[in-house]
This record gives C-alpha cells, structure tokens and sequence, in this order.
C-alpha cells in the first residue's frame, strides 16, 4: 500500500498488504437532529480512542530506560487523547446520549484505515520507529481548509480530514443549540470532573451549555493540530497552564530528531536544539501480528490474550465511568498501569516464530478485543477483580 | 570564567560521559542465559526475558565472571541437571548466588573474598546496580506482588486494596462516641 | 558569568538565604506583595528542570544502599550531610565521617540536603499539626520550653500553610479523633490519602482495644487515624468555600503529579512529584523574586547600630570544584532559611545574634525508635506513602510528666528502614553476607526462593516512634576552626545526647510495642544491635534510634532577649531586621512531623516582616506646631 504525504511529500507503509479494518463514519453532512448529533458524537469517541493503541504500542516497546524524552512526548500526548475521549463522552451525555465503549465495534481491527481521511493510511501497531512517527503525524495532520459539508442531505465530495470533521459536529451543536434550548438536558451526575480524572492533560471539565460545548470540542481540535497556524495547543490560555505543543508538533520533533525553537511556525520545521533520538532502542515487532499466531498454551500466546483481557476491562470501566459511575475511572487507571505492565513484557520477549526471533522479532500486544473478550472481562468484574477492592476505598 | 580546576577532575565530569553502548551478545547466548537463570530464580522464560534485563545481565556477569568461568558455570550447572543447590565447586557456588541476587535486585554483589582472588578479575569485588533500569526490573519485587520503590506505580489508592488471597476489609466502625467516621474513608 | 558573581553588590528590599521550604514560602509572599527579593541558595538548581529530576531518579535507581539522600549528588562547595555518616566506632560507640563533626556521647542522625527545593526534596511528605498542649510543656508538663505564642495563634496559619503546600486529609477526623480545633467547617484542599491495606488491618485487629503505659501507669486506647499529607489527592469541591482546589503538578513537566500514584519512595523522591516541593512554589514566584544558586553565605553583615546591612557569600561554578569568589549583597531585611543547623553555623560564625547565648543550644530531631515484625497473613507491604495512618493517643496527656511522649507511627515499608528489605532478605536467602571474607551460607534457590521471599516479605511491619525530644542547652551546635569544608567555612560541630525523659519515653515505647504485636498475633522480630552507631543501654534494656531529619531548636524563640534568639515573629531579639526562619525557632516540637508548623511560621514572620518594610518606607510626616508652645516640632509616624 503506497500512500503519499502531502506535507512531507514521503510515501510509505509499504509493508502493510491486507485489508485495513475500518470504523463507521457518519454520512458527510452537518448533524440536524439530536439524535444524529448523539450519532456523531459516538463516532468521535470511537475515533479518539482508535489512537491510543498505537501511541502506547509506540511507547511500551521503548527499551527500559530509553528515549526518555520521546517517551514523555508521546505519553502526554496519550494523556491528552484520554482527555478528549472524556470530553466527548461529556458531550454525548451532555446531550442526552449514552457513550457505548464496552461493544465489539467500538475498536476496530489493526491495522485500520484512518477514519475521515481520501487517502487510505494505514494505521498500525508499530514499534517506536520512524513509519510508526510517520503513522502518527497522519493521524494529527493539521487541517487549516476545512470546507464543511453542504446543509440539506449528504454531501457527494466526502469526509476529507478529522479537523473536517470535528468543524462540522462543532456547526451542528451551534445549530441544534439555536433550535433546541433544551439541548443541554442530560444528567449533570453523568458527567466527569476533575474529582474523577487526573493527570489530565488540562482538566476535565463539565459540560453543560453551549459555551462549555464548544470549549471541549475546540480542546479536542486544538491540542492535536495545535491552534491555528501555530505549534501550539490552547492549554495556557483555556486551563491557565504554561504554553505546550500540539500533538502533531511533538511528534514532528521526534520524527526530526529537532525541538521547535521559540519563533518557529508549523511552516518554519523544527529549528530549536537537537532531540536525542535512538531508534534502535526499541523492540521490534510485526505490525500485523494477531494472537492467534502465537502457538496456544505458549507464555507468549497467555500473555497476549491475557492483555486483551484485561483491555476489555478498561473499556468496561470507561463505559460505566461514562454512565453513570465516573468514580470508575478512578478504578481504571490502576488498569492502564498493569496494561503498561502487561504489554512491556510482551514486547521484551522473542518472537515465539523462531523465524521470526531470529530477524530480531518480539512479541506484541494485539489488542484484539472481540466479544469473548467482552464477556470475560466482564464477568471477572462482576465477580469483583481489579476494581471493586479498590473502589471500596475509594469511595 | 572558569574556577581553574581541570575537568578531569570531577568526578561529574566522568559521569556525564557514558560509555560506549557495547555489541549486543548472540540471540543463542542471551537463550542460554536466560535458560540457566530458570532454575536459580523460579521465574519463567516469558518472566525473565519480560525484564528487558538479559542482555544486560549476561554481559554484566561475563564481565565479572570471564568468559572462562561463565562457560565452566554454565557446564557445571547443566552437568547437575540444573538443579544449583547440587553444585559443589566453591566458585560454581558463588556464581550461581551472584547471579540470582542479579536478576531478584538489579546488584551485582561482591564474591567471596577467595573466589573473586581465584578468578583473578582485574575488577574491585564490590557490589554495584548494573544499570539504573536493572533496579526498577529487579524480580524481588513480584514475589509479594508488589512493585519498585520509585518505579512501576501501580496508581491512586491502591495500596488499600488487599493484595492476593487476602480478605477485603470491611470498613471499620468508629470507636464509641464519634461521629461514624472510618478511617480511610472519603469525607 | 555565574549569576551568583553578577548580584555582587546589589541592593534588595529582602535577602533570603536557602531556597528550601521556609525560604520559598517567604520570597513567594513578599515577591507577591512587590518586594524585590534575593534568594541565595548555596547548593546547585538542577533539580528545577525535568532532564534534572529524572537524573536524580537514575542516581537513586543505581545507589546501594538508597537513603534519603541517594537521589542528590555530591557537592564539595556546599556539603550535606548524610544518614550514613555515622558509623560503629572500633569499641563501641560510633563515629561520624562526613560533614557534621561530632563529639556527643550519642550520634545526631539527622541529614538535610543543600540544593535548590532543600530538604524538601526527600520529606516524607507528612503535614500533621501540633497539638494546642504542645506549646506549653515547660508550664504543663514540667520539661522543655514553652512557645511565646500558642496553637489559636498559628489556627489561621495552619490554614494558609496547608493551601500552600496542598494538604490531603480528613479534617473531621482529626478534630473528632485527636481533638485539633479547625475553623468553623474547615476542610482540607484534598480528601484524605487512602489509607494503605496495612493501616486497615492495624485497625481491624486493635481499634477499641488499649494498651498499657507501663512508666506512666495508664491505659491507653488505640485508633488508627489517617494522617495529613502533603501529597496530592482528590481535591474536595467544598474547600475555600465551595471553590474548590486544583491540585498542582509538577515543577518542569506540565499534567504531571497532579495525584499520588503509589510509587512508594517519598523519601527520598517523588517521581512524579506529587507530593509538595518547593519548586513548586518556586514555578509561581512573582519576577520580584531572584534566586541565585551556587551561593554560600558566609557571614551576616552587622552594621554599627546593630542593624544587619547585607551578607557576605560565596560564589562557585562546579559543584565538583571546592573554590569561590567572595561577594557581598545589601538589603533592608535579611531573612536566613537556610535549615536550623545551617542558620545556627552562620550565626556563630557571624558573631551575630547571640547576645543570651543560646545560638546553637537546644539542638532537637524527633529521636526515632523503630519496632518490627512479621504478620501471620500478607499485609502488602512496599506500597503507596511511607506511612498513611498512625496512633495518636500516645502524644498526649498527663503521662507527658513521667516520659517524653511519641506518635506511633504506622510504616507501609515493611523493613526498608529497620532492616534494608528487600535486599538483606534476598541477601540472605542466598547466604550472601555483609563481608566478602565472610563465610557463605547455604543458598535457596529456584521457585522456593522466590515462594519464601514473598511469604516473608509480604507479612513485614514496622512501627515507628517518634519521640519528642525536650530542648536542652548541652546539645548544641558549636564551630571549631580546626573543622572546616572545601570552601574553609566552619562545619558544625555536633554535642548531642538523649535526656533520661526520653529514654523513659523508650522505655515505655518498648513495652507497648510488645503489647501491640501480642494484639496483633505478631511475630516480633526487633533486636538493637551493639553494631548500630546510636545503640545504647538504659537501664538495663538496650536501645538504637534513628534521626528523623527534623532538626530543630537552633535560635529558639522565647519571650525574653536574655534567654532566647528570636521573638514570635522568628525576629532576632539583637538586630531589628534580621529573621530567622525555620525549624530552629522552635522551643519545642511536640511530636508532629514539623514541616507543616514551620511552614506555618514562616507565613506568619511574613506578615512582620512585610509590617517592618512599611514602616522602612513610610514617609515622615511633619506635623505643624501650634505657635507660642514650649514644645518641637516632632516627628510623627501616621
């Protein structure tokens, strides 16, 4: 699969062949009723949660003690997309939705095509490694001409890019808001606040009106792509914190082995001071690898269904955070550090393939979560497993 | 302007310049390396390698050891079908303390006076953290299911929780006379 | 050119010396009110910037043997001192080897660290306040020294102090459990810090039973009450009035540390630094604030009329490098924070401020006795803070007479400090010992080793207590010329022992110890050994303690110029614009971890000093005089 970059102008991810799996996108058209903004909405939670396993699969497969800068880099970068996540789910709630994260669609297959995009980009499970940086500049990529879709049905010409997309969920809440005033009706209980949810890259915030509505979506827009034609993200002048980069500039520094100085401009590249980069200094792995090609019974192949069961886990958690018990997303952090714990093993071991160890291979998180996944990590909830205990003390 | 005193001198100045990163060993020797340590550590293959530390524990050993001593260690283990508690050579008996105490806690520790003379290493025996992440990785920690000091942590409030196989706590009443609050209860 | 030759002769409003908690707190609130502050810190600012944190971090990973200042690397310019610095001595006794010289008939374990943040860095992070009866224990009690001021007087500073620092705890509990009087509907920033697994089983097993005082013939209840922190947690929408509070991450990285994560190493470092440190504070300075670094103060300059005209310090470039340039820096107030036995140094060595000659006298730490054993059931110990939970019951009350009285402190290390677990239990498993020409033991192997480890390891518990120390004018501080640093400033020369009030306090602490793991169905395994430096007999009974860090008592302040160095306000009682802050103004310690009440101090001497800079400023106002009257025209102040 050859695909182009229009802004670095490098074609790649050559290596990808298969098919790409794929996340529903909404029809290219401005949300007219509530219940298509509900629709639109859960779509944007899909969406921000499509980049999270490829940010951590990046960072978890950094050699102990390596990079350290780029592992700070991309795990605030992951911290921001939880953020953004929980905004939208405020969002959805807030417009009396119900965020649906604990369901076999809500992930898709890796590698995926990235969503509202012409090209089709293969997002995949990489190694921290250059095609793995070029994967997430994609994902990032700032748009500055975002046309928005006609009113009045669906628009033939498609979904060109996410900042598009964002633009026109921010059209239709203006305009639902306009016709309904009562579009802000949701449960105030159902949303997350800073109590429940720290280290937040900014802080999660309750939304209730149009104001604070618009403020999400433009945290969510803005921390990516960085505010318009700057590098950077809004967070000292929305959460009064000291001036950051957006995600597609910090990664750009990686990518660059180069930090951006104090006058550059997402024009100028990075120019500052140089960024130690050691691309050797992480696992490789294959970037189609499912479990099911690690032998049953191996320690390999327990570990890699393990951590898919205990992904389901943290989606059930957010699920229920997001309905209702935002306590819960307390109970997943603690999830997200033994994922952290889980997959760093993985990634150190060989290849069971030992065609494959002795290319220099590891074993790699897959991040499978089906239905059996579901079930399971449900049922070791119920029955009290990583979160109950702790809820007991939290609460 | 500078104080006068050559760089050389501080001892900053040695820690500011790391050493070369040396060759990776073979993929087989890290294999057999890891396979020996089975036995003196009671953690798996998938557990071991899952530390990130073999490579860097094989040639911490070498370096210590000689590769003479090592492959002499490694015949003599499998020649007691790698059980080590049936060495019997002082040295061999050493060996397989020092590496064990490697991998539960990241240290290389000081050899018994008369091995470390009879290996004639040009080395001090002194004991030494082979690598700041060898710390962080050190096994003692998994075998109360706890993590390091410092690293690996495992996120708010867990420390209440029971660890496995022990009872989850019912809050406890407050003494006669107060207001029914629990210690370690939210207000 | 070093930024620390570059102030060479300025001139400032305020002249702080140490950028540690006391020093932060006060350039933050004067830099606040528009005063141009200096602030010389005589160790280096790396750890103010990330790349600098994480350095400390794998300074501490790779150290032995990881004591609280592990983490901070040498300074020959400006030394610290270390807990390892005293050793057994050849027959007996001890012997102290690093900076502090030492001459007592008992070591003075105590460190601190001389770097930008202080002592800070490697606090426990715990924010206890003092008890109301703590202030008057002269009066009450019949030893030690009263305080000029009392608790009603603090209340209000205790409250601002906590906002600074960022407390975490459950305010209710601590009126209702220890008796501590709060404003009307005081709630602190955050909720409390869980309590860990350990505490709660603590509390399942002995709250409601009660032990007895053997020394002061009482029972005593016992309770485990969640501890005050300063560590961040969740914040509580109803404090300030429904404002709420945002907790405040980490210095050098943004969204970082904005709640503790349980990596268990408070002491000596926060990773992410969640718990409170001054660089911190230090992020949120007003630009009136200047602090320079690689600044040794060497003298207080005292002009004729007795006023403080400046400092006189030393500036270096390479920590690694013991040499200097000599400076002098002017200023109308100036302000020495630089730790109580610091100050003490720089006093003596000034020849200032010691008209009632108690410079250096009353030298304090919290003498810490520690207590240890195994569970019959795996408690989780090596998790979360140090310590959550303690046993207040025995800090106060009458029995404060007959014995020094102690917090009982709940450690969620296990041995880490006792004993050095994990290591010496790997250590011995494998029949590793201390002496490489000693002989080895057996080794345990294989999948035993790792089982034994973890069935031992995981049921460890430790005690700690805590022991108020009565201020005594024989264990001081004093400076010999023969002892001296890398820069020729004197070291502080060290005269330390225990009075027999706290040696009853042990005493009566090692039964009561005894009785809890009895109630606990405990295997007691604390033995002192003759090897530890501090080991001594006391009727009969062997003893060992440990240095808290919490030294204190340096330039006690008191309600008189002739029997003490500062007044309530940490104001020299010699020279007028000379401040003393710090644990060192205080005549008595209670038994609280005294971070949080030195704070409190010090956010108190700023509204003196902030008084003293007005009047400094204020115009004169001359006033006419009716014509005819015998009197002259006179000065007045509005």
């Amino acid at each position: 699969m050859t695909v182009r970059d229009p802004l670095t102008g490098l074609t790649g991810f050559t290596d990808i062949i298969g098919p790409l799996g794929t996340l529903a996108e909404p029809p290219f058209k401005i949300p007219e009723t509530v219940e298509e903004l509900r629709y639109f909405l859960q779509a944007a939670l899909a969406l921000e949660h499509l980049t999270i396993p490829p940010y951590l699969t990046a960072m978890y497969t950094l050699k102990p003690g390596a990079n350290q800068e780029a592992r700070y880099a991309i795990r605030a970068v992951v911290l921001e997309e939880m953020l953004h996540m929980t905004l939208v789910a405020n969002l959805l709630n807030a417009v009396g939705g119900q965020p649906v994260v604990a369901d076999p669609d809500f992930m898709t297959d890796y590698p995926a095509r990235l969503p509202y995009a012409k090209d089709p980009v293969p997002i995949a499970l990489r190694h921290f490694s250059r095609e793995a940086l070029r994967t997430f500049l994609w994902i990032e990529r700032p748009e500055y001409l975002a046309d928005l879709p006609g009113r009045g049905g669906p628009d033939p010409r498609g979904w060109s890019s996410i900042g598009q997309f964002y633009a026109t969920v921010r059209q239709g809440v203006i305009d639902l808001a306009g016709r309904h005033p009562d579009l802000f009706s949701g449960e105030a209980s159902r949303q997350i606040g800073p109590e429940d949810f720290y280290n937040s890259g900014g802080m999660v915030f309750p939304v209730t009106d149009l104001d604070s509505a618009l403020k999400a979506i433009e945290v969510i827009a803005e921390q990516g792509e960085g505010v318009a034609e700057t590098i950077y993200n809004p967070d000292d002048r929305l959460f009064g914190q000291t001036r950051e980069i957006a995600h597609y500039f910090r990664f750009t520094e990686i990518y660059e082995q180069r930090r951006y100085g104090p006058h550059d401009t997402p024009f100028s590249g990075p120019t500052g001071p140089a960024m130690p980069v050691c691309w050797a200094d992480a696992y490789p792995i294959d970037p189609t690898a499912t479990a099911e090609q690690y032998p049953p019974g191996s320690q390999v192949r327990v570990a890699a269904d393990r951590f898919n069961t205990v992904y389901a886990r943290l989606l059930w958690l957010l699920e229920l955070a997001y309905n209702g018990e935002p306590k819960r997303l307390q109970a997943a952090v603690p999830v997200m550090l033994e994922l952290r714990d889980l997959a760093e093993q993985l990634y150190r071991n060989p290849h069971p393939d030992p065609e494959k160890a002795a290319r220099g291979i590891h074993a790699s998180a897959t991040y499978e979560i089906t239905g059996v996944e579901l079930t399971r990590a449900k049922a070791e909830l119920d029955a009290g497993i990583g979160s109950a205990a702790l809820l007991a003390v939290l609460s | 302007m500078t104080t006068g005193v050559p760089l050389t001198a501080s001892v900053l100045a040695d820690a500011a310049t790391p050493d070369l990163p040396p060759p990776a060993p073979p993929a087989e020797d890290v294999d057999r390396f890891v396979a020996l340590s089975v036995p003196l550590t009671g953690f798996d293959t998938f557990e071991l390698y899952g530390t990130g530390m073999a490579e860097c524990y094989l040639r911490a050993t070498v370096e210590q050891l000689g590769e003479q001593a090592y492959r002499q260690f490694q015949g003599a283990l499998a020649a007691v079908g790698l059980d080590p508690a049936q060495l019997t050579d002082p040295v061999d008996r050493d060996i397989a303390r020092a590496v064990t105490h490697l991998w539960y806690l990241g240290i290389w520790p000081p050899l018994s006076a008369d091995v470390h003379a009879e290996l004639r290493r040009q080395m001090a025996n002194t004991a030494f953290t082979v690598a700041p992440e060898a710390y962080v990785q050190g096994l003692v920690w998994q075998t109360f299911h706890g993590h390091p000091q410092g690293a690996k942590a495992p996120g708010f409030g867990t420390w209440a929780v029971p660890p496995p196989g022990e009872p989850e706590l019912p809050p406890s009443a407050a003494p006669s006379g107060g207001p029914g609050h629990q210690p370690g209860g939210a207000a | 050119m070093s930024p620390a030759r570059e102030v060479d002769g300025h001139r400032y409003d305020v002249i702080v010396v140490g950028a540690g908690p006391a020093g932060t707190l006060v350039a933050k609130r004067l830099g606040d009110q528009g005063w141009r502050v200096l602030v010389l810190e005589a160790g280096t600012r790396t750890l103010d910037t990330w790349p600098g944190h994480l350095d400390a971090m794998n300074t501490f990973y790779s150290s032995l043997i990881k004591v609280p200042n592990s983490p901070y690397r040498a300074n020959t310019a400006a030394p610290s001192p270390n807990v390892l610095d005293t050793v057994p001595g050849k027959d007996g006794g001890y012997r102290a080897v690093g900076y502090l010289v030492q001459n007592g008939a008992l070591p003075y374990g105590t460190d601190y660290v001389r770097a930008d943040g202080g002592t800070f860095l490697h606090w426990l992070g715990l924010t206890p306040r003092m008890l109301p009866e703590d202030f008057k224990v002269r009066t009450d009690y019949g030893y030690g020294r009263d305080w000029p001021l009392g608790y009603d007087d603090l209340q209000p500073y205790y409250c601002e102090a906590e906002r600074e620092i960022g407390v975490a705890g459950d305010a209710a509990e601590q009126a209702e459990a220890i008796g501590l009087p709060f404003p009307e509907g005081y709630v602190f920033p955050m909720h409390e810090i869980p309590s860990s697994y350990v505490d709660r089983v603590m509390a399942r097993e002995l709250n409601g039973k009660s032990v007895t005082d053997p020394v002061a013939g009482r029972q005593v209840p016992l309770r485990v009450v969640n501890t005050p922190h300063g560590r961040n947690s969740t914040p509580n929408p109803d404090y300030d009035h429904g404002r709420g509070y945002r907790p405040v991450g980490a210095a050098g990285l943004p969204n970082y540390g904005e709640r503790c994560v349980g990596n268990a190493s408070c002491t000596p470092i926060c990773p992410v630094q969640a718990k409170y440190n001054p660089l911190k504070t230090q992020a949120r300075w007003s630009p009136k604030v200047t602090l320079v670094d690689r600044a040794v103060v060497s003298r207080v300059l005292v002009g004729e009329n007795g006023r403080v005209t400046g400092v006189e310090y030393q500036a270096y470039d390479d920590p690694a490098a013991p040499v200097a340039t000599t400076h002098t820096v002017e200023a109308r107030i100036v302000v020495l924070a630089a730790h109580a036995i610091e100050n003490a140094r720089l006093l003596l060595a000034s020849e200032a401020a010691n008209s009632s000659d108690q410079v250096g006298r009353n030298l304090m730490d919290h003498p810490v006795m520690l207590t240890w054993g195994l569970m019959p059931g795996q408690v989780g110990p090596f998790r979360g803070p140090g310590s959550t939970s303690a046993f207040e019951n025995f800090r106060k009350g009458d029995s404060r007479k007959k014995h020094a009285p102690w917090r009982l402190v709940i450690a969620n290390w296990g041995w880490t400090w006792t004993a050095g677990s994990p290591g010496s239990d790997v250590a011995a498993k494998l029949g590793i010992p201390a002496s490489a020409t000693d002989p080895r033991g057996d080794a345990v192997y294989g999948q035993r080793l790792r089982e034994e480890l973890g069935h031992d390891i995981g049921r460890q518990i430790a005690f700690q207590f805590e022991l108020e120390q009565d201020a005594e004018s024989r264990n001081q501080v004093t400076l010999d010329p023969k002892y001296r640093d890398g820069l020729g400033n004197c070291r502080p020369v060290l005269t330390y022992d225990l009075s027999d009030h706290v040696k009853e306090g042990m005493r009566a602490a090692t039964d009561v110890s005894h009785q809890i793991f009895g109630l606990l169905g405990a295997d007691e395994r604390t033995a002192y050994s003759p090897d530890t430096p501090s080991y001594f007999r006391y009727r009969d009974e062997p003893f060992t303690f440990f240095g808290a860090g919490h030294g204190a008592g340096t330039h006690v302040m008191g309600d008189n110029a002739r029997t003490s160095v500062v007044d309530q306000w940490q104001r020299s009682w010699d020279h007028a614009n000379l401040y003393l802050v710090g644990c060192g103004s205080m005549p008595s310690m209670g038994t609280a971890n005294p971070s949080l009440t030195m704070a409190a101090l010090a956010l108190r001497s700023v509204d003196q000093i902030h008084r003293d800079l007005m009047d400094l400023h204020r115009p004169l106002v001359v006033r006419p005089v009716p014509l005819g009257g015998d009197t002259h025209p006179t000065e007045v102040r509005p």
